[in-house]
């Protein structure tokens, strides 16, 4: 445990001085101890303490010199555990943010921000207490150690003997308690979610007419949840039980083995205190291990789930590692220049290392040294050769041998059955996610990794559920072009079909939508997600189902809306409903992540094949 | 203070568990205190010398007995903490379960969403720490303190002052200081962290955005700024932290120092055995560390006022009744409060009212004039600031609405969101009643049924809460008491057979085992057979289809169809697959009905809905 912290940087140097403040520590707790025992063994042979008030301020010394070493060396731990968190939750962000959409698809929203946010504060915890606690037990007991055996030697081999009986049970303990969580892990689940899981279906028990009944069940579960708890506590307290068992009893030991040669004469009093004094020294740093040790333990699990992502970001973006461990951000800068060319200066800004979040303002498309530009112009010829994608190393084709080649501004539909790759496709052609093999490219420049980002900034996506963020009506739809004026942003709004929501809004343009904010209908959001694409004003369109999901009275007047906006742009749309693509100019159909034919509707329709099958499969009534 | 009802009742109910916990408590301290005290009395009385070791066979055995004692007591009191805590948190469920349970439909969709439910089930989680970390520290630490100054009282009032003032500083002035210094800190971190959650998830929810803007960085940076923020304030909360923990010792120090005059002293006038000086010193350090946690708990205050403040909401919330509940919601609250008899009672009525409309030939539901206008959110104790803006506007979500449902006939209900088709659902259930008009179900009123309406009406969603159970016990949610054949006649008419024989386990999957392997249309379906068990003679469809794909669609539909053949059917649907099948259409704009009639009829008379028609259709084009 611990070990992959000194990875991190500027932890060598916290791990030194933390060392070097638990030996002085240690030697301030034998010196209390020797000047507390003299105090009390002066005042047992007779000597008023005003005698002793020498020894008194010695003591008193030891005592807070004990302490202020503690606090400063809690401090080290602490400024160390949060910078070491700052930095790698930069890293994971950058990682985040560059690798995009997939990760979070394959990890979910609240995965991710809990790791995040929660994560960090874990594994802060777990850095600032591991360092002092595995130090303090690697020296703080030795010390003590050799000054009770060099003061009296039978004590000494008391505790010598103690401590591995007390690890012994403690492992063992530790494995019985795994063993019992392990045994009821499956059951032990259920019991824990099933009042969140009662809650989240409360609306359907309602309508089941079980509502009311279910407290019952509630009840009964959680009598079971709590049985099987205290099962596994029974268990799990057994450990501190152990530790607690022994110190006491070694403790004790100690005292009345002194006791004993006390009355034999055949030792003083002195050297019996300080012994005393010093037993319960001896086994607190381990208690103190012991005490933290589960909390810790899953901050040291969100650090690893962190690392791993970390590095699957760099696998999916290939081209541009992240600084690891022993890399920190702040070194790349020191690396030549000209060695990193221009789109590894680009992505080194997502990037955002501890020290260099970027200097200039993100204005998208204009920044300059942003690699190739991407120029989608009227004739302009995309072309994909053999492009497939799998999720999985093994696993099922989304997409195979893709060979399309595609001239000029055109509208694209794209279709198939659900399970066709038709996201996936629209994926690829965004640049969110890599293709396994193959390549696009546009007027013969393929995208490659390093370019994406660049590519990508040509592209405006509208998928089913755009995204509103939660901030005003006005800043969402500028979100593409955040220097956009007001008249522009009312421009776009006309022309998106959102004037009356706006004149309805007792805020107009500043009123807060998105989380926490006014609710917008799936029409509506549907509509600012295309006054975002309209101010964005970029070439290419890509849609994903934009209205499936939509009632069909809403889904005709989005689709007047938004047909003639399609007209100066390259669209790529993928959807199931079929009547949109009359309205194309090519249409892509898509069989088991293979293209099975291609054409217009018309041509289409004449041949008689897939896409023939899928609309006549349409026009049939139910049942 | 309504505060304290989420935590004093708990502690009256279980009075002798926590008296039980407190003289543990205290008795660990006592005998970790008592170990060195008879050490430093043993030792002190062995260095004399006595001719018998028989003299110090009392104190030997004090030794070995407070030394094991301690670590046993500790374990004991563990473990009843422990148990006693989850006995009240059993309870609690209940009592929340038990006020949202009635209010279940009326919440507003914000809330049903299931997050917030989730969010008040870790409010209850939380509040088990007021228990272990505050209260029971908190009390061990009281009694210690009065039994240490009236012990030392009994051998010199003086020095017990003294005491009483040195531990003073530890059990009232650090924590008073600590709490007053750091509740705002505390409360700003908390509010700083809850921010820095809604940004994160916002981005991260809108992470495509960001992606597709190039504009990553500007993100980050804002973000980071913000974390720096709260690390600052984080940074001088543990600096206090730190500084206190050094101020307590100093405390403890200035203890020690003084025992060792006033022994030294009192021994000097012969006052005091010269045994007991080691023992009184020794006894001071685990006897400190009874005090030492208390700012520590006193501080943790402000983390649970937030929890608590959720739960007082939805407990004012449910007091008000629900504004627009009917009184008899709010009779039904308190009655479930009190007791469960009247309840199960409440429920057989309603079973027998389901045999009853068995054998009848269904429901006739009439619709006649009815306005519905939502007053301001009922339930805004919910709400917190930023989402005042979401009150209802006091517009008539529903006006003037006629309709008439005889048994057996199907009823399709199509408009935009926020067109009224909702409300009319809610009216048709008897989950708010109307403003004006009336709904009636075979002549009584819709909002007089309460729960025994399940037995009529039955609800298939857009989002069907599955639970995580065995398929067998999701649909036998329908019916508890389904015979065998009659849940495999369910699934067989859901069409969910090859489905079932496809899993290893069959019916036992658990639904969380099988993950990801159940579709949108395979959850819809279990929903269906649920629904067949639940066997009402009219059945809610709302908008069941949504996200599935075309093909998924129609099998649904189909299904859907031909299993509740004869049941009333009132089908709110977004698309018009399957249209056909159904005796009436009712198109609704701003809560009133624009057009309707049945599909043959419609498609001749209107252009509007041969257009929209042929969305569906393209083909025609």
């Amino acid at each position: 445990m611990g070990k992959e912290l000194l990875g991190y940087k500027g932890a060598k140097p916290v791990f030194l001085l933390v060392a070097l403040c638990t030996v002085a520590q240690s030697l301030a707790i034998i010196l209390q101890a020797k000047w507390l025992a003299e105090v009390i063994s002066a005042l047992f042979s007779g000597s008023s303490p005003y005698q002793q008030a020498g020894e008194i301020g010695w003591f008193l010394l030891a005592f807070l010199a004990r302490h202020v070493i503690s606090m400063l060396q809690q401090r080290l731990a602490q400024r160390f555990a949060e910078e070491t968190g700052s930095d790698l939750r930069q890293r994971l962000l950058a990682a985040l943010f560059q690798r995009g959409p997939a990760a979070v698809r394959t990890e979910g929203t609240g995965n991710v921000v809990t790791l995040v946010l929660d994560g960090i504060g874990k594994f802060r915890k777990y850095a600032e207490l591991v360092i002092p606690r595995m130090l303090g037990v690697g020296i703080t007991p030795i010390l003590v150690w050799l000054y009770v055996f060099a003061t009296d030697r039978i004590s000494g081999l008391i505790l010598l003997v103690t401590m591995p009986i007390l690890i012994a049970f403690l492992i063992l303990v530790g494995l019985a308690a795994r063993k019992q969580t392990e045994k009821q892990l499956g059951s032990y689940r259920v019991l824990s979610n099933h009042f969140v899981d009662s809650l989240r279906g409360l609306e359907t028990l309602k309508y089941l007419g079980q509502s009311a009944g279910h407290s019952r069940s509630i009840k009964q579960v959680s009598e079971g949840y709590r049985k099987a708890t205290m099962r596994t506590l029974r268990v799990a307290f057994l450990s501190s039980f152990s530790l607690d068992f022994f110190t006491m009893l070694s403790v004790a030991t100690v005292a009345v083995n002194l006791g004993l040669r006390l009355i034999n004469g055949s030792l003083e009093l002195l050297p019996a205190l300080t012994v005393l004094v010093l037993a319960p020294e001896y086994f607190l740093p381990v208690r103190m291990l012991g005490a933290d040790f589960h909390a810790t333990l899953d901050g040291r699990q969100a650090g690893l789930a962190m690392q791993s992502m970390i590095r699957e970001a760099e696998a999916e973006s290939g081209a541009t590692p992240l600084p690891d461990t022993k890399q920190p951000a702040a070194g790349e800068q020191k690396r030549p220049p000209q060695a990193q060319g221009p789109q590894r200066y680009a992505i080194g800004n997502a990037n955002g290392g501890s020290s260099g979040l970027p200097r200039k303002a993100g204005k998208g498309p204009a920044a300059p040294p942003i690699g190739k530009s991407f120029a989608w112009e009227t004739d302009s010829l995309l072309r994909l050769t053999g492009i497939g994608k799998r999720y999985e190393d093994g696993g099922r084709a989304s997409l195979e041998g893709i060979d399309l080649q595609i001239r000029g501004r055109r509208k694209v539909g794209i279709v198939g059955e659900s399970g066709a790759g038709k996201s996936t496709l629209i994926d690829l052609l965004g640049g969110f996610v890599q293709a396994s093999e193959g390549t696009i490219s546009l007027d013969g420049v393929p995208m490659s990794d390093a370019d994406r980002r660049a590519w990508r900034e040509q592209i405006t996506y509208m998928p089913q559920h755009p995204y509103l963020f939660s901030c005003s009506l006005e800043d969402n739809v500028k979100f593409y072009a955040p220097d956009a004026s007001r008249a522009e942003v009312v421009q776009a709004v006309e022309t998106a079909g959102l004037s009356k929501l706006v004149a309805s809004l007792p805020q107009g343009l500043d009123e807060h939508i998105g989380g926490g904010g006014r609710a917008l209908s799936g029409g509506q959001a549907q509509r600012v997600a295309l006054a975002r694409a309209l101010l964005g004003n970029r070439p290419v369109l890509l849609l994903d189902e934009p209205t499936a999901h939509l009632d069909i009275e809403t889904e005709y007047e989005l689709k007047e809306t938004m047909l003639p906006l399609f007209r100066d742009k390259w669209v790529f749309l993928a959807t199931h409903r079929l009547h949109w693509m009359p309205h194309m100019d090519y249409i892509i159909v898509l069989d088991a992540g293979r293209v099975a034919e291609t054409g217009t509707h018309g041509e289409l329709m004449a041949r008689r094949g897939v896409y023939y099958q899928l609309i006549t499969s349409q026009m049939e009534g139910v049942l | 203070m309504k505060q304290e009802s989420w935590l004093m009742p708990y502690a009256t109910a279980h009075i002798w568990r926590f008296v039980l916990i407190a003289v543990l408590g205290i008795l660990t301290v006592l005998f970790a205190g008592a170990l060195m005290f008879t050490s430093g009395y043993l030792i002190s009385k062995s260095a004399l010398r006595p001719e018998n070791i028989l003299m110090v066979y009392v104190p030997v055995v004090g030794v070995r007995t407070f030394g094991i004692g301690r670590a046993v007591i500790h374990y004991v009191e563990r473990l009843v903490g422990h148990d006693t805590i989850l006995r009240i948190l059993s309870q609690m469920r209940l009592r929340l379960y038990n006020l949202l349970e009635p209010q279940a439909l009326r919440l507003s969709s914000r809330y049903r969403t299931g997050d917030l439910l989730g969010v008040l089930a870790e409010d209850i989680e939380r509040l088990q720490d007021v228990y272990i970390r505050t209260v029971f520290p908190a009390v061990t630490a009281l009694v210690m303190y009065g039994g240490i100054v009236a012990a030392l009282g009994a051998f010199d009032p003086g020095f017990a002052v003294l005491i009483g003032l040195y531990v003073c500083l530890l059990v009232f002035v650090l924590p008073l200081i600590s709490l007053l210094l750091t509740k705002r800190k505390n409360r700003a971190i908390k509010q700083q962290r809850s921010a820095l959650y809604r940004k994160l998830t916002d981005a991260v929810l809108g992470l495509n955005e960001w992606f597709v803007s190039g504009r990553q960085e500007q993100f980050l940076r804002g973000y980071e700024e913000d974390e720096a923020e709260v690390d600052r304030t984080d940074r001088q909360l543990k600096r206090w932290a730190r500084w206190r923990g050094l101020i307590a010792q100093g405390v403890v120090a200035l203890t020690v120092i003084s025992v060792l005059y006033w022994t030294g002293q009192r021994h000097g006038e012969g006052m005091l055995d010269v045994t007991l000086i080691a023992a009184f010193v020794l006894a001071v350090f685990p006897l400190m560390d009874a005090f030492l946690p208390l700012s520590d708990a006193v501080e943790k205050i402000p983390h649970y006022e937030e929890s608590l403040a959720r739960l007082r909401a939805i407990e004012a919330g449910n007091a008000r009744g629900g504004l627009a509940g009917a009184a008899y919601d709010r009779e039904s609250v308190e009655n479930r409060n009190r007791s469960g008899m009247q309840h199960a009672a409440k429920l057989d009525l309603a079973k027998n009212a389901r045999f009853l409309s068995d054998a009848g030939a269904g429901v006739h539901i009439l619709v006649r004039d009815v306005s519905y206008r939502y007053e301001k959110e009922s339930l805004s104790a919910l709400a917190t600031a930023e989402e005042e803006g979401l009150e209802r506007e006091t517009r008539y979500a529903v006006r003037g609405l006629s309709m008439d449902i005889p048994p057996g006939s199907k009823v399709a209900v199509i408009g935009r969101s926020g067109a009224g088709k909702s409300t009319l659902l809610k009216l048709l259930q008897g989950v708010i009643s109307p403003s004006a008009g009336s709904v009636t179900l075979d002549g009584s009123p819709a909002d007089h049924y309460g729960d025994g309406m399940a037995s009529f009406i039955s609800v298939l969603n857009q989002s069907p809460h599955l639970f995580d159970t065995t398929l067998e016990n999701n649909i036998r949610l329908g019916r508890h008491d389904a015979t065998a054949e009659e849940v495999d006649e369910a699934v067989r008419l859901a069409r969910l057979g090859p489905l079932v024989q496809s899993l290893p386990a069959g019916l036992k999957t658990r639904m969380q085992e099988a993950g990801q392997r159940f579709s949108g249309g395979e959850r819809q379906r279990v929903a269906l057979a649920r629904i067949l068990l639940q066997n009402t003679p009219v059945v809610i469809l709302d908008e069941p289809t949504v996200g599935l794909d075309p093909k998924t669609e129609r099998d649904l539909l189909s299904t859907i169809f031909s299993s509740l053949h004869g049941r009333t059917l009132i089908w709110v649907t977004h698309h018009l697959v399957g249209i056909e099948q159904m005796d009436e259409i009712v198109f609704m704009d701003e809560g009133e009905i624009t057009m309707r009639g049945t599909h043959a009829e419609l498609l001749q008379r209107s252009s509007r809905y041969r257009r929209l028609y042929q969305l569906d259709r393209p083909g025609v084009m």
